[in-house]
């Protein structure tokens, strides 16, 4: 397989992107526009069922003059953030953890598998059973989802550094910690860029469905009160908002960072 | 250290071990008795499957053993150590990390100083001619430098015996003759003692000082083969007139070949 010598930077990568997509993503933005605005005028009431691109972007633009999208906006943000890096802090040592001992594997292994199964949206109401409807409770969701996808992710990781590797370190005479250090943690690093961007789109979505059912603030608050408020334009303006952050994160930061892992510890071209 | 006293002593190893499929116990290695002396260059050839890895794994210390001992330098081998330097057959050396890091690894384990490791490593680039090379990642390598990596890794870490796995198995025909030359220089530079394992008879006879012949499984040692050769003149453009590498090849030959023709009726 052909493999570059040389990893693109960054800069590179985004210029690229932005020069092949500039074109396709006019037509769609025009495309989108017009239909929107067509059914929006063909329809009875479009305040209450979809109000036109035009009211969205006003009603964006007096939610801004208001303050309340930036708070919004923040608030969202900064429990994603907080929330997936807490879930990879506990994850990443724990999903190496269950790599190198297998008598550990063996014995979380089922439970992994329960917890996993069990989405984050079923344990909600025992959280706030537990919590009420506060930051915690949301914060805990965010964190038990994207807990799981990395630690699962890590451990295939570690278990998949070939054991040559392996062997060479220890007839070098590496240590357990040595062999920890210099051989299975660089050797999963592709894996843990991979499961951390996996766990941080889980933890995306985790924060939207928290917000709605326990938040008070925040782009899931905001769209599920706009629809009792009677607001559409809101509740469109939120949904478009949180697909759109996920792009632009995913793109030019969570997918450029997981590639120049993968490409810089050279093991691409396998 | 006297020169007779031998660095590495095999006494009476044998080697059963599962089957990974049917469970069934296979008899890989019977009876085993070697030594080697300081800086000899062995070579361990026999048919496929004759045990010839497992004892070159059982050395290393990643194979555990029952019956028998084997010690270097009179200590038990009770699993791996950097006193045993060990070139694997498939590329080993660590893909995120350069060549001069990859080299300078076992010295970096042993805690090292850094301006004296560094010299090191620079001492064994040089000696396996990759210089310029130092700062590029093994996907840049040719398969050839890789193997050359390999060599240079074990030897900066100084081990008593470097253990060498079908080092050159992998790697085109030329590249091998080359790289086979390479390491007959290398063993007269650092004065190694070293035990090859190969299956290829050319490479038994023209690097080793002596060739121990195993038979079909279970392994036994069937018979060993003084090659008596100035190691000086040992380059491949020399071999087809030398009459003691033509006879003791053929030798080797002969010996293996009926190990494979029992094999193959069984």
């Amino acid at each position: 397989m052909q493999q570059k010598s040389k990893t693109p930077s960054l800069a590179w990568r985004l210029n690229k992107l932005l020069q092949i997509n500039a074109m396709n993503l006019v037509i769609l933005i025009v495309g989108v526009y017009f239909i929107w605005s067509i059914t929006s005028s063909l329809i009875a009431n479009p305040a209450r069922y979809l109000p036109s691109p035009i009211a969205v972007a006003l009603s964006s633009v007096d939610m801004l003059y208001k303050g309340l999208l930036p708070s919004y906006f923040s608030d969202t943000l900064v429990r994603l953030v907080v929330g997936s890096s807490i879930g990879l802090a506990a994850g990443i040592p724990f999903g190496l953890l269950l790599g190198i001992n297998r008598t550990v594997a063996d014995t979380f292994q089922p439970m992994m598998n329960f917890f996993q199964s069990v989405s984050g949206i079923a344990i909600f109401p025992i959280v706030v059973i537990w919590w009420g409807n506060s930051d915690t409770t949301v914060l805990v969701v965010i964190l038990y989802t994207s807990f799981f996808p990395i630690a699962y992710t890590v451990l295939s990781g570690v278990r998949e550094v070939p054991i040559r590797y392996i062997h060479a370190a220890k007839t070098l005479g590496a240590s357990r910690y040595q062999i920890m250090k210099d051989v299975l943690l660089p050797g999963s690093m592709p894996h843990i860029a991979t499961g951390s961007r996996l766990s941080i789109g889980f933890a995306w979505r985790a924060v939207i469905a928290g917000e709605m059912l326990a938040g008070r603030e925040g782009l899931g608050w905001m769209i599920f009160t706009g629809q009792d408020a009677d607001k559409t334009t809101e509740v469109i303006l939120g949904m478009i908002l949180i697909g759109v952050t996920w792009i632009v994160l995913d793109h030019f930061l969570l997918r450029p960072l997981e590639a120049d892992t993968i490409e810089r510890w050279g093991l691409v071209q396998r | 250290m006297n020169a007779m006293t031998p660095k590495l002593i095999v006494e009476g190893l044998s080697h059963h071990y599962p089957d990974e499929y049917t469970g069934v116990s296979v008899h890989a290695l019977e009876d085993i008795n070697l030594e080697i002396f300081e800086g000899e260059l062995v070579s361990v050839v026999g048919p496929s499957g004759c045990g010839k890895s497992t004892l070159l794994n059982i050395l290393a210390g990643l194979l555990p053993y029952s019956v028998g001992t084997a010690s270097v330098d009179g200590n038990i081998i009770e699993g791996p150590g950097p006193d045993r330097g060990v070139v694997f057959q498939e590329h080993a050396i660590l893909p995120w990390r350069t060549v001069a890091k990859n080299i300078g690894h076992g010295l970096e384990i042993r805690n090292f100083p850094q301006v004296e490791r560094e010299a090191r490593v620079r001492d064994f680039i040089n000696l396996v001619g990759l210089t310029g090379f130092e700062d590029k990642y093994p996907h840049e390598l040719s398969g050839g430098m890789k193997q050359r990596c390999q060599v240079a890794r074990t030897l900066c870490a100084d081990p008593v015996i470097m253990l060498m796995d079908e080092p050159f198995a992998a790697v085109d025909a030329q590249t091998r003759i080359t790289l086979q030359e390479e390491l007959s220089r290398i063993a007269i530079a650092t004065k190694k003692t070293i035990l090859f394992i190969t299956h290829s008879v050319d490479e038994a006879a023209f690097l080793a000082d002596r060739c121990f012949v195993f038979s079909a499984r279970p392994g036994r040692i069937k018979k060993i083969v003084d090659i008596n050769i100035p190691r000086e003149e040992r380059i491949w453009a020399n071999m087809n007139s030398n009459a003691e590498f033509i006879r003791t090849r053929d030798e080797i030959l002969r010996l293996v070949r009926e190990e494979v023709s029992i094999a193959t009726e069984e």
